[in-house]
């Protein structure tokens, strides 16, 4: 299983983001129901292993942050939870 | 291998389930656009109908690139101001965008470098078609004003080939106006 997905808030990011373009910080917080603090940890992790991308910009002068999820993270994704549910069937 | 237990990783697969159920792919038209658009468009056809049949002078074409930037102008500004309250943007969105471009980009090529083709009447015909599928595109998204509206489009099209020529004009306009003004107001309205 992906190391990293095992958190259950990156594995959320992720699942946020694969059928979006692009989801605002603010929004995935609000999503997951998770503080500023924990989500920014965990990001940053998705983000240096390369399976989602950050993108920072000013909108009407107002800081937005906003991701993406790469292909590297929509892989690792789909292995992950083809595994978890291997995982369900072969303990039932 | 495994440091997750069963009981984990089934809520594990709840939440991914539960988050993407909730991610349903719906696409976000802006009613606002297809108004002024539907508008802008329906008011050059006729204009340039009226000013062919002698019912206006020559000179009122000048208000064409005028009613064109103003329509264009309120794109901008009005993207612009929904940009930040946009806080996520779907795959089909992006989608909806290209084909949208796309779209409107060759009708105006078409119109801006093969206007000795598309003369006349044919020139507000290549914007009828392009207005058409944009429609039917969101239409066959699920929505089902898009598919009503696309298929008004595309009937005026057809009704404009067949009336006398002097009126094909003002089908083709009145097209623009209901099908793609029409659903403008539509969306507005669903808004609500």
């Amino acid at each position: 299983m992906d190391e990293l997905l095992l958190s259950k808030v990156r594995l959320g990011v992720v699942a946020e983001l694969l059928n979006f373009d692009w989801i605002a910080f603010s929004e995935l917080a609000r999503s997951l129901e998770v503080s500023n603090g924990n989500l920014g940890a965990h990001l940053s992790k998705l983000v240096d292993a390369g399976y989602v991308e950050e993108e920072k910009s000013f909108v009407n002068r107002r800081p937005l942050t906003r991701y993406r999820l790469t292909g590297r993270g929509r892989d690792a994704f789909t292995s992950h939870v083809a595994q978890l549910q291997s995982l369900l069937a072969s303990a039932n | 291998m495994e440091r997750i237990g069963t009981s984990e990783a089934r809520d594990h697969i709840e939440m991914v389930n539960r988050i993407l159920a909730e991610s349903q792919q719906r696409l976000c038209t802006g009613g606002e656009y297809f108004l002024v658009w539907g508008i802008g468009s329906a008011f050059v056809t006729i204009l340039f109908a009226l000013e062919n049949n002698g019912l206006v002078p020559g000179a009122a074409l000048w208000s064409v690139p005028v009613v064109l930037a103003l329509c264009a102008l309120f794109s901008i500004y009005r993207s612009r101001a929904t940009r930040a309250a946009l806080a996520r943007s779907s795959l089909l969105q992006r989608e909806f965008f290209n084909v949208l471009w796309l779209t409107i980009g060759l009708a105006f090529v078409a119109n801006a470098a093969a206007y000795r083709i598309f003369a006349g009447v044919a020139s507000a015909a290549v914007w009828s078609i392009a207005e058409a599928i944009v429609l039917l595109y969101i239409g066959m998204h699920g929505n089902r004003r898009a598919q009503i509206a696309g298929v008004l489009v595309v009937v005026s099209l057809i009704a404009a080939n067949f009336v006398a020529p002097p009126l094909a004009g003002y089908v083709l306009g009145a097209g623009m106006l209901v099908g793609y003004g029409g659903f403008g107001v539509g969306e507005l309205l669903a808004r609500e």
